[in-house]
């Protein structure tokens, strides 16, 4: 399948799909498809993640276009809320409950009977020691937590969670991300949303960005870098000779635009691969010795923020 | 454990926040001390005077409020605060958890306020009113839980309608014109309670209003029709978030 956007074995797929708020479009003819593995879905505020996911979950009707999770349309068909599982972003949980309560309350509504699936569900997020303190007095990471034991209790096939990590400690992070890299390699579909863009990178094979409510890239983190390679980027060049350097790396064609800052060259380059080139042969020629050179936007962080701008 | 025992077991458990069950406590003594001012019904006869006064005030005020502050809870704040989404997301039908989270709203409204139209009628020297006090407490509370838990399902600002519906449509509205109070829970409860004591001099009798059982007829079809549109609000339901 050659657009980047598709997958072949696909669980989710969204077909041609807007979403609007009145004058407001947060999706607009956004056309995707999820398999299994783990999917990073990225953008900053306002992109349309949540949008997509709450369509995905059926919590939204698409204004145009349809979504499909196991063939199963989530809005009007109840039994994909069997294989299909969101954990929101908002805070918000039954705050009277105790962790166990709710748990158990969301395995009842899938059907699943007996105590020892939510309590399972509660160890697999290590809830097991505070399964039964009410979930009003948690803290915010320990709430993401109970709502991703109240997700797995049904045993979906596909997972979608909303910015996952939030108000998790770094040893929770870690053990979350290890636990959603083991359910995509039991086979599962997970599509995950953050702002923590590393973690996405370390999380998610499979990258979609979205901006404006439109798609703006798909694919892996290699080939979108890859796709972004003659695009503008900075990197940052240290050597003790600065001024001099900085006055021949003006001259260059590939260079936009230079700034100094103690022994430190800003270089906004639009082509850093043209640049990785000459920099090396500059350097000899003015006998100047390069401490570092590192670019500045080696991440998804500043890959989306280009993407978006 | 079924769907529908586990939907009613978490509206009891989760839904009626401690402040909620405050105001409920408040609305049932209300009740109670109304019912002492009835044993000085200027008709001689505690039954009349409990339809004079207490009566009133639970069928135009304590009713309505109590059921609105139960029925908004058990749906229309969980859809704001966006802890509906873990029902609504789950394979459940919609009409299992529409009819579940109704019948616990009814229960908890009926356990706070039935016992304390019971004492009101003791207390008013009316005992034998008692009974039928309690029935048309209870079919009043089911009728407007339906109608509330309706208004949350079509309602973003659920509290705000259920007002205008309560003191505008019904009391102000309902109180000049008779075709409305033919469909206001409020009057046909009222109904339900006068058409069970004889004698009922016909100033407290509200012209056009069906009385006792026929009330009681009435207010199980006000209730399906209002059930009929929450669970229509429930299936056009969009849980948006601040987020987009």
């Amino acid at each position: 399948m050659s657009d980047p956007s598709l997958v072949d074995d696909a669980t989710v797929e969204i077909d041609h799909v807007s979403v609007w708020f009145g004058p407001k479009v947060a999706l607009s003819e956004v056309t995707c498809s999820f398999g299994p593995g783990v999917t990073g879905l990225l953008g900053p505020n306002g992109a349309g993640k949540t949008t997509l996911m709450r369509a995905i979950a059926g919590m939204l009707p698409p204004n145009q276009g349809h979504v499909r999770v196991e063939d199963l349309d989530p809005r009007t068909q109840r039994e994909a809320h069997r294989v299909l599982a969101l954990v929101p972003e908002d805070e918000a949980v039954p705050e009277a409950l105790t962790a166990r309560q709710f748990v158990r309350y969301t395995a009842a509504l899938h059907g699943v009977t007996g105590r020892e699936a939510p309590d399972a569900a509660l160890a697999t997020v290590g809830l097991t020691e505070v399964a039964d303190r009410r979930l009003g007095g948690f803290s915010k990471g320990m709430r993401q937590r109970a709502k991703v034991a109240a997700a797995l209790v049904g045993d979906p096939r596909v997972l979608v969670l909303d910015e996952p990590l939030n108000g998790a400690d770094p040893v929770q992070r870690v053990a979350l991300i290890d636990l959603f890299r083991r359910l995509a390699a039991d086979g599962r579909t997970v599509i995950v949303s953050s702002h923590v863009l590393h973690e996405v990178e370390r999380l998610a094979e499979r990258v979609i960005v979205l901006a404006h409510g439109r798609i703006a890239a798909a694919g892996g983190h290699r080939a979108i870098r890859d796709a972004m390679s003659d695009r503008p980027r900075r990197v940052l060049v240290r050597a003790p000779q600065t001024r001099r350097l900085a006055s021949a790396l003006v001259s260059l064609d590939s260079v936009a635009g230079v700034s100094i800052a103690g022994e430190e060259v800003t270089v906004s380059t639009t082509s850093a691969r043209e640049f990785a080139r000459v920099i090396a042969v500059l350097a000899r020629d003015l006998d100047v010795h390069l401490v570092e050179v590192r670019p500045l936007d080696d991440s998804l962080e500043s890959l989306f923020r280009e993407l978006v701008r | 454990m079924s769907t529908a025992l586990a939907v009613v077991g978490y509206t009891f458990r989760a839904c009626l926040p401690a402040k909620r069950r405050l105001g409920l406590l408040v609305l049932a003594i209300v009740t109670v001390v109304f019912g002492a001012l009835a044993q000085d019904s200027p008709s001689g006869r505690a039954a009349i005077g409990i339809v004079e006064t207490p009566a009133v005030v639970v069928f135009a005020l304590v009713l309505p409020i109590g059921a609105l502050v139960v029925g908004d809870a058990v749906l229309g704040s969980e859809v704001r605060g966006g802890v509906f989404a873990f029902t609504w997301l789950s394979p459940a039908r919609l009409s299992t958890i529409l009819l579940g989270r109704w019948l616990a709203g009814t229960a908890m409204t009926c356990a706070a306020l039935v016992p304390a139209v019971v004492l009101a009628a003791i207390v008013g020297g009316a005992p034998e009113v008692a009974a039928s006090f309690a029935v048309a407490t209870a079919a009043g509370a089911a009728c407007y839980l339906a109608v509330f838990v309706a208004i949350g399902a079509n309602f973003r600002r659920a509290p705000v309608a259920s007002l205008v519906y309560v003191f505008l449509i019904e009391r102000l509205l309902g109180a000049a014109l008779s075709s409305i109070a033919q469909i206001s829970p409020g009057w046909l409860a009222a109904g339900v309670l006068t058409g069970s004591i004889d004698d009922v001099p016909d100033d407290l009798v509200r012209n056009g209003v069906p009385q006792g059982a026929a009330a009681v007829a009435r207010l199980a079809i006000i209730t399906v029709i209002a059930l009929a549109l929450a669970l229509r609000g429930l299936r056009r339901l969009r849980i948006a978030g601040a987020a987009d």
